[in-house]
């Protein structure tokens, strides 16, 4: 397909032709290279930030590597400010919600696929109409809710009504249990299962690839979430790390804790990064797959 | 249960156990299993649905409506009055002058971020297009695309380390070619900018990818056929390829539109504060300053329900537009 593709888009390749299309791929390179430059600059500024002793991050001069690498920015900030309990607090939310959603997703998903019952797609249309309520619409009321509830400073406060905005989760999956053939549900039904067994032995096995996806989008999602936490969790102890780069952010210019400040930074980074460096491909064919091709 | 649905649907008569049943009296037991299996049957789906719609009611509509009814209302969450004030608190937004700073934020944030982020992926995935099949591309791809999975307050807390005054490298570079040191983020015409930067440097990999996934489905026939009949490489784009991926085009549009004022939230709170002077703010900001900060429950409810009402009708006029002008490949 690739060399189709390639005589096809130019049909004078041969001899001549060839080498303004290298000097393009050349330049195309190039730019392309320096964006990458530009995009990862932050990143690794914060990375060797994070690795150098305070009279280094204070020089006058630039200096893009630490010359004496230190870690004492990691022990540093843990002692500054509760960080550790921010990581915990990060990670049981983000896991917890990713879960809560694909339990309450994948049935939805199923059931707005296949299944056939009186107000399916009106119940298909409030799930998505979620999408166009504006997350900042539901922030008062909510937290009224959430106060009566004494969530205020939990993990809870921010887990469950995190678990209402799934609807694009939902969609993702009911695309995918779209695709599967009839043939395998309906034979499932012969042999005498029940829908609740069909979803659990047919449908679910099936479906790996789109709930991959899916728990990586929702896992990012949780982990990265500012606002609602920003609101919910008050109490130093029970922030997030998210949430906990405001705190160093509104002490930075009395504190000057920019060592300390980049290696929770860096705390903060590096499960979002590793998740997606290592299931890159997976979201993106899912992308491709899932009715979003173009 | 297996057994209840052999004999419910024991139509075919060479299945044995099916004619025996027939002869035999009517089993009780077996008709309640089945009546039981059938019940469940129908409810299944019901129940399939129930959690994310009770969810979705408790978290999602009725805040909705009950912002509808708390924005007739002053209250500032603890007093156990609420006084019903009428239309009152929509009218002293139009007096409120930190309101009129935080539209006009908005306006800037909408003018400047949403063809940044909707044109410029578009760009770099034609540029990307070409050289798609090399093999530094996977490398473009992830360098491009890392800074959307990391949180905005992070991202906010890295360029706010470059955009320090005094130590960030940005000035220390500037200072290098001999200009004046910028204090970026107290300076009321360059704060904007700042919050600006990190949300296009945060945002572009995701529509990239987008894009280059609607590239990558654009039928090969057609672009052969093209360049069969001598098409030039713009005509390629602006007569088969932009028409085929139109529908990505609009949906990067209108999910821009949409988020563009929540997501700039997280970098104006750890950056600037809204400040200075709300030079910075915007229309979430502002709600979040009137209901969190200074407990002014009713004026922060008619606010997000101006921010709804914005949202309801682009995105109305989004999907008029796309039902009328996008041809779906």
């Amino acid at each position: 397909m690739a060399s189709v593709a390639r005589n096809a888009t130019q049909p004078g390749a041969v001899g001549a032709a060839r080498w303004p299309r290298r000097i393009g791929r050349g330049a195309a390179h190039t730019v392309v290279i320096l964006l990458c430059l530009v995009t990862l600059f932050p990143m690794l500024w914060m990375l060797s930030t994070s690795f150098k002793i305070p009279t280094e991050v204070f020089t006058r001069d630039i200096q893009i590597l630490p010359r004496t690498p230190t870690l004492l920015n990691f022990p540093e900030a843990f002692q500054y400010f509760p960080v550790a309990n921010w990581f915990w607090n990060s990670l049981l939310i983000a896991v917890v919600t990713t879960l809560g959603k694909l339990a309450i997703s994948i049935p939805a998903a199923f059931a707005f696929a296949r299944l056939r019952f009186r107000g399916n797609n009106l119940c298909f249309a409030a799930v998505l109409g979620t999408m166009i309520v504006p997350a900042v619409v539901t922030y008062v009321p909510n937290y009224i809710l959430v106060s009566k509830a004494n969530w205020i400073n939990t993990n809870w406060g921010v887990i469950v009504p995190s678990l209402a905005s799934c609807a694009f989760y939902i969609f993702l999956i009911r695309q995918y249990i779209r695709t599967l053939p009839q043939e395998i549900l309906d034979a499932a039904k012969i042999d005498g299962a029940s829908t609740w067994k069909t979803l659990w032995h047919i449908v679910l096995p099936n479906i790996r690839p789109a709930l991959a996806v899916v728990t990586i989008l929702s896992f990012l999602h949780s982990w990265n979430q500012y606002t609602w936490p920003l609101l919910v969790l008050d109490n130093m102890k029970s922030k997030t790390l998210a949430v906990g780069m405001q705190v160093f952010a509104s002490n930075s210019e009395s504190a000057q804790l920019w060592g300390p400040m980049m290696a929770t930074a860096v705390l903060a980074t590096v499960p979002p990064l590793l998740l997606y460096v290592f299931a890159q491909k997976q979201i993106i064919s899912t992308f491709v797959t899932s009715g979003m091709k173009g | 249960m297996a057994v209840a649905i052999e004999e419910g649907t024991a139509g075919a008569p060479d299945a044995g156990h099916g004619t025996r049943a027939l002869a035999e009296p009517v089993d009780r037991r077996r008709v309640f299993a089945w009546n039981r299996y059938r019940f469940w049957e129908k409810a299944t789906p019901f129940l399939f649905v129930a959690p994310v719609i009770a969810i979705v009611g408790v978290f999602t509509y009725w805040p909705l409506i009950y912002s509808i009814w708390l924005s007739f209302f002053d209250w500032n969450f603890v007093s156990p009055v609420k006084e019903f004030v009428g239309f009152a608190n929509f009218t002293r937004l139009v007096d409120d002058p930190r309101f009129h700073r935080a539209l006009w934020g908005t306006l800037v944030y909408i003018l400047a971020l949403v063809p940044a982020q909707v044109l410029l992926p578009l760009g770099l995935a034609l540029l990307l297009w070409p050289i798609r099949r090399s093999r530094a591309q996977a490398v473009y791809r992830v360098t491009l695309f890392s800074p959307t999975v990391i949180s905005f307050s992070v991202a906010a807390l890295l360029w706010l380390w470059i955009f320090n005054p005094l130590q960030g490298i940005l000035n220390k570079v500037i200072f290098e070619f001999g200009f004046a040191k910028v204090s970026w983020l107290s300076n009321p015409n360059t704060a904007i900018w700042c919050v600006i930067v990190v949300s296009i440097w945060k945002t572009i990999g995701f529509n990239l990818l987008l894009y280059l996934a609607a590239l990558e489905a654009v039928p090969n026939d057609y672009i052969e056929a093209a360049s069969l009949d001598g098409a030039s490489g713009w005509q390629m784009f602006r007569l088969i390829r932009f028409p085929l991926i139109t529908p990505t085009f609009f949906f990067v549009l209108v999910t821009t539109i949409i988020s563009v004022n929540d997501e700039v939230f997280g970098a104006i709170n750890v950056m600037t504060d809204g400040g200075p002077f709300d030079r910075s703010s915007n229309i979430v900001y502002y709600l979040y300053e009137q209901g969190f900060r200074i407990f002014q429950i009713g004026s922060a409810s008619a606010v997000s329900l101006l921010i709804f009402a914005g949202t309801a009708i682009l995105t109305w006029v989004q999907f008029r537009f796309v039902e009328r002008h996008v041809h779906y490949g």
